[in-house]
């Protein structure tokens, strides 16, 4: 698509091929940032790029930032976990506001982001660090005498997040002694929390000059399994206290632009706790699902909001209306194989026939030994659904666990 | 939609809801940039697969293709030049267990068939093409055409397998069954006019038409004449086995059999063996039941001329003897071979008789007997497997084949011994069976197949005849390591390595038409003239070829690109019953049957070809040539071969392989400037 000159120049941290895709159909001009092993690939595609190896922000950050800053770039869009703090220092050279380096660390340590919840007044479950596997006994026990539990009861969870990874990834659910023995060392540091029964939700919200602009309430049918768009009308029932919790978490982070992805549980008595938030892309493909449901393209919103030359009309104009606009309700619900030893992929007759179902993206598998899991992991692929009756929708996608996809 | 009670509609109903799904993936499919089409394609093979596997499915693809098509479906793949795809290659998609390579496979035969009844006219694939190109995917997918999948499929593929058989019974149903059943046929005979060692699959292919003949609900119409010889020169050669009845009936039926009769049951079994070149189990029970019968029918049921008789009869007890080693049910190819053998006259030399008696008393070593085993089974002792083979490759010395293995320099190797130095060939064998090792000599320095641990192949080939079986992994090590040798040299290591692993007789003189550093073409002119000099009866004082001799040629595909460098034997150059000039070739891949794109079709038989030989205009030959060899204190004398002549040769050749080899000199001076020789 032709450039427009009088837009923003972004730059995308991280390899994501349906990024790139809406940026090279958008009309700003834009630039890839990422490792080397995407050179190739760019070239043959006349994909603009510059190689960067995202580790961890040390002395020659200031590099990268100065590169994109000579090229005339106007903001850098993190879009995986790892690249929000190289956002966050990139973007604070590029608009000379230093402020937005530290902004970015809070996002990458669950333990200082819960701090700053707290201090902002939004409430937040019982949590602490863990260092050792002895912490984590303390916390489960303490929390567990909390609840007035009795030696030989069944305890309640706790959970346990390593601090800087994404979702799922490192999350696992602690019960008992034998699930604290099996945490590797090198999760540690972690945060842990309390288990709160309830519903839990994420939000997607686009930000612009401090204001929400659009926001979408996903619900999870099963934590790391299903979610989907939007949300049943029970949870969506909450949304004006959802936009105010997200407001104020706006405040709290002194966001001002960009994107946020949220995490929230409602619990029994309507009241809201703050989980985690994210200041990128979710995983789990709530972008392709709003794509389906609302028609317009989540990564051109995000690049939409990031520019700092985007004008007010145009914001308007780009989103559609929350939930009167929606077509459909669009689900999708991450494999994992449920056996020890699997040979091959094969959808089973029961959701392929399903009206619902629209596609997947499974892959046949490598290996016939299924790796135990231990933290929630990574699921092997997606299952897309498509339909009009939420209630159907949340069954059906529920009913997927108890499927064999590999058999 | 969810009130439909009557099952027709809702199974309409299911169908249109999923070519609405299927239609939507297409247009974001078609939308995709380029680099992004990849990521869109499997929801449309998801959802295309789901549409084929609807009653009338693979109709509402049919009639999609084009738009398939354009969406870029095919964009990235082979199966976007539907001009160079090779109707074999189809059984393996089709049986993959990849739902991707199934639906891609699926979706450009559909599309191939919208184009051959005219639906859809491709830019480039003709409506005729693409007909042909069908019946031969339906002929060589007929097991699974008319039989559930097997154990094997069901395993890999699952529910994937009704994919394929729900297509096929498509094709089929278009384009007809009487055209399957015919193109079948004529592609057996095609492949048993080559005479090759190897025809299990031969025979799984006329054990398929044979089903289908004896199977009332198969319709076959007026087709299906040609195969009656080859079902019954397997299953009822003469009129004692007609309806074959067993081995157990058959060989009591022997028992009270007359010299007449039995001279009818030679004679039948005989013909059917020279006919086609396959050889039916029974026949190996009529010899044994013979060798108590004199050498007169005997010789009649090896089907001999004069000469065979001759050296049976100066033979007789080795061949006795080897119809009792060799000649079982299991190996029945074996009485083929025996007979070829003896035909050819190759026992009067005196070490070649000798060393087959060695051969059958031959102590196999452990890893030979089991690799033989794993390869072929229990039916029959190794020892009789490997003569089965040793027979074949002295019989056939140019049905031998490499299997799917890029093995070809031993295959040739194999194939050039047994046909020029047959003893040779033997100590051979027998050092490998026996003795699991090979040495060979590389300039006077010894080289032992055990001592070289990689070969050419990456892994132990096991599709091959017996002989090869236990032989080919010892040359291609030594091979390798011959190559291995030459690696500090500047130039081609062909240059040294032929003559020392072939023979002698394998030309020191080496000529090379390619710069090794730079892959350019070189010295062209001279190259050919040369060639025409050493090879073409017209410019060489009408001197027949003696021995084979080893060249290299550049092997390209139907589209004339280029594949890669392959090794060849040059058998002969003469003129064909049409007054054309023509080298005779063995090549050591399995159907030497190929099309080499620009008009350079390999012909097998029908231009003067012996069994198993290849042919090409002299001239066209010689644009895929790349390497030869010559005796290099002959002469060296260039052809004064006509200009227009070397610029047709030069023509093939750069519109082939040589198109992105031109060094720049070359360019602006030869195809513009014909006066440029040397």
């Amino acid at each position: 698509m032709d450039k427009n000159p009088d837009k923003g120049y972004v730059a995308l941290l991280g390899w994501s091929l349906n990024a790139v895709e809406a940026a090279e159909d958008f009309d700003r001009r834009y630039i890839v940032v990422a490792p080397d092993w995407a050179e190739d690939y760019c070239k043959q595609h006349d994909i603009p790029y510059v190689p960067w190896n995202f580790e961890r922000l040390n002395d020659r950050s200031m590099e990268i930032a100065q590169t994109l800053k000579d090229m005339g770039v106007d903001v850098a869009i993190p879009l995986f976990e790892e690249t929000v703090e190289w956002a966050g220092a990139i973007n604070s050279l590029l608009m000379d506001n230093p402020r937005l380096l530290g902004q970015s660390m809070l996002m990458r340590d669950k333990s200082l982001m819960k701090r700053r919840a707290q201090l902002g007044g939004i409430r937040v479950g019982i949590f602490e660090e863990a260092h050792d596997r002895e912490d984590v006994m303390r916390f489960l026990r303490r929390v567990n005498q909390t609840l007035l539990k009795l030696d030989g009861d069944l305890n309640d969870p706790i959970h346990f997040k390593a601090f800087d990874k994404a979702g799922c990834l490192g999350h696992r659910v602690i019960r008992t002694p034998d699930d604290v023995d099996a945490i590797p060392e090198e999760e540690f540091p972690a945060l842990m929390e309390s288990h709160l029964d309830g519903w839990e939700f994420a939000v997607e919200a686009w930000v612009h000059k401090g204001k929400i602009r659009f926001l979408n309430i996903s619900e999870y049918v099963t934590l790391g399994y299903s979610v989907h768009v939007p949300a049943s009308p029970e949870l969506e029932r909450y949304r004006p206290q959802i936009r105010q919790q997200i407001e104020k978490l706006i405040r709290t982070f002194e966001i001002d632009f960009g994107f946020v992805h949220p995490e929230y549980f409602v619990t029994s008595d309507d009241e809201m706790y703050f989980g985690e938030v994210a200041y990128r892309p979710p995983g789990f493909k709530v972008f392709e699902l709003l794509e389906r449901v609302y028609g317009f393209n989540a990564y051109q919103a995000l690049i939409l909001v990031f520019d700092p030359k985007t004008k007010e009309e145009e914001v308007a104009a780009f989103f559609p209306k929350e939930i009167e606009d929606a077509k459909c309700y669009a689900g999708c619900f991450g494999v994992y194989p449920r056996r020890r030893v699997v040979s091959r992929l094969e959808i089973p007759e029961e959701t392929e026939d399903h009206p619902y179902f629209e596609s997947h993206e499974l892959t046949p598998p490598l290996e016939e030994t299924v790796t135990k899991r231990t933290a929630f992991g990574t699921h092997w692929g997606l299952l897309f659904f498509k339909g009009d009756d939420p209630k159907q929708m949340h069954a059906l996608l529920k009913r997927q666990e108890e499927l064999d996809f590999y058999v | 939609m969810t009130g439909d009670t009557d099952d027709k509609p809702a199974a309409a109903g299911k169908l249109e809801l999923l070519l609405e799904r299927l239609d939507e993936a297409i247009s974001v499919l078609a939308r995709a940039r380029s680099f992004a089409k990849p990521g869109k394609m499997q929801r449309v093979f998801e959802t295309a697969r789901r549409v084929l596997l609807q009653e009338g499915g693979c109709g509402a693809l049919e009639a999609r293709a084009r738009h398939l098509e354009e969406a870029g479906i095919f964009e990235g793949s082979d199966w976007a030049s539907p001009q160079i795809l090779i109707p074999s290659l189809s059984t393996h998609s089709l049986q993959s267990p990849v739902e991707d390579t199934v639906m891609v496979e699926a979706l450009s035969e559909l599309r191939l068939l919208a184009v051959a009844l005219g639906d859809y006219r491709h830019p480039l694939i003709s409506q005729e093409q693409a007909h042909h190109y069908l019946t031969q995917v339906l002929a060589i997918n007929l097991t699974m055409l008319f039989t559930p999948p097997s154990e094997a499929e069901r395993e890999t593929q699952g529910r994937l397998a009704q994919v394929s058989r729900r297509l096929l019974r498509h094709l089929a149903d278009r384009i007809g069954f009487e055209h399957i059943i015919d193109k079948l046929i004529e592609e057996i005979w095609r492949v048993l006019q080559q005479r090759p060692i190897q025809v299990d699959s031969v025979k799984q292919m006329v054990t398929q038409i044979a089903v289908c003949q004896a199977n009332p609900n198969i319709e076959l119409g007026g087709s299906g004449q040609g195969g009656e010889r080859l079902v019954s020169s397997l299953y009822g050669p003469s009129l004692g086995c007609r309806e074959d009845p067993g081995l157990e009936v058959y060989r009591e039926r022997l028992q009270r059999m007359d010299r007449g009769a039995l001279q009818g049951e030679a004679t039948g079994f005989a013909r059917a063996m020279h006919d086609t070149g396959l050889v039916s189990p029974y026949h190996p029970v009529l010899l044994h039941h013979l060798l108590d019968h004199g050498d007169h029918l005997l010789a009649e049921a090896l089907g001999l001329s004069a000469t065979g008789r001759d050296c049976m009869l100066c033979y007789n007890e080795l061949v006795r003897e080897l119809v009792r080693t060799a000649v079982l049910p299991p190996t029945a190819q074996a009485v083929y071979g025996l007979a070829l053998m003896l035909e050819r006259g190759i026992l009067y030399q005196p070490p070649v008789a000798p060393a087959i008696w060695r051969q059958i008393n031959l102590p196999l070593s452990e890893w030979s007997r089991e690799h033989l085993l794993a390869a072929y089974g229990h039916d029959a002792p190794p020892e009789a497997r490997l003569l089965e083979g040793v027979l074949c490759m002295l019989g056939l010395p140019l049905g031998v084949g490499q299997g799917n293995n890029p093995t070809c320099q031993s295959a040739r190797a194999l194939s050039m011994w047994a046909y020029n130095d047959p003893d040779y060939l033997l100590q051979m064998v027998a050092w490998a069976a026996r003795d699991d090792e090979i040495v060979m000599h590389f300039e006077g320095q010894p080289i032992s197949s055990q001592d070289s641990v990689l070969g050419v192949a990456k892994e132990l080939p096991m599709d091959l005849d017996p002989l090869s079986l236990l032989v080919v992994p010892h040359l291609d090590r030594i091979y390798a390591e011959m190559g291995r040798r030459c690696v500090a040299r500047e130039g081609d290591p062909h240059r040294w390595v032929n003559p020392e692993f072939h023979g002698w007789w394998a030309g020191r003189g080496f000529s090379i038409n390619v710069d090794v550093e730079t892959g350019q073409l070189v010295d062209l002119d001279r190259f050919l003239r040369h060639f025409y000099a050493c090879y073409h009866p017209y410019y060489n004082g009408n001197q027949p070829l003696i021995h084979p001799q080893p060249a290299g040629i550049a092997f390209t595909d139907s589209a004339a690109r280029f594949i890669g460098w392959h090794a060849i034997t040059i058998l002969r150059t003469a003129l064909d019953p049409q007054d054309v000039m023509r080298v005779y070739f063995f090549n050591p891949n399995n159907d030497s049957a190929q099309d080499w794109g620009d008009g350079v079709v390999v012909s097998t038989s029908g231009r003067g070809e012996r069994y198993g030989e290849a042919s090409l205009p002299f001239e066209q030959f010689a644009s895929r040539l790349y390497i030869y060899h010559y005796d290099p204190l002959e002469g060296g004398e260039l052809a004064s071969v006509s200009d227009e002549e070397l610029e047709r040769v030069k023509a093939y050749l750069y519109r082939s392989w040589g198109a992105d080899r031109i060094p720049a000199t070359d360019l602006q001076a030869s195809p513009a400037n014909p006066n440029d020789s040397h």
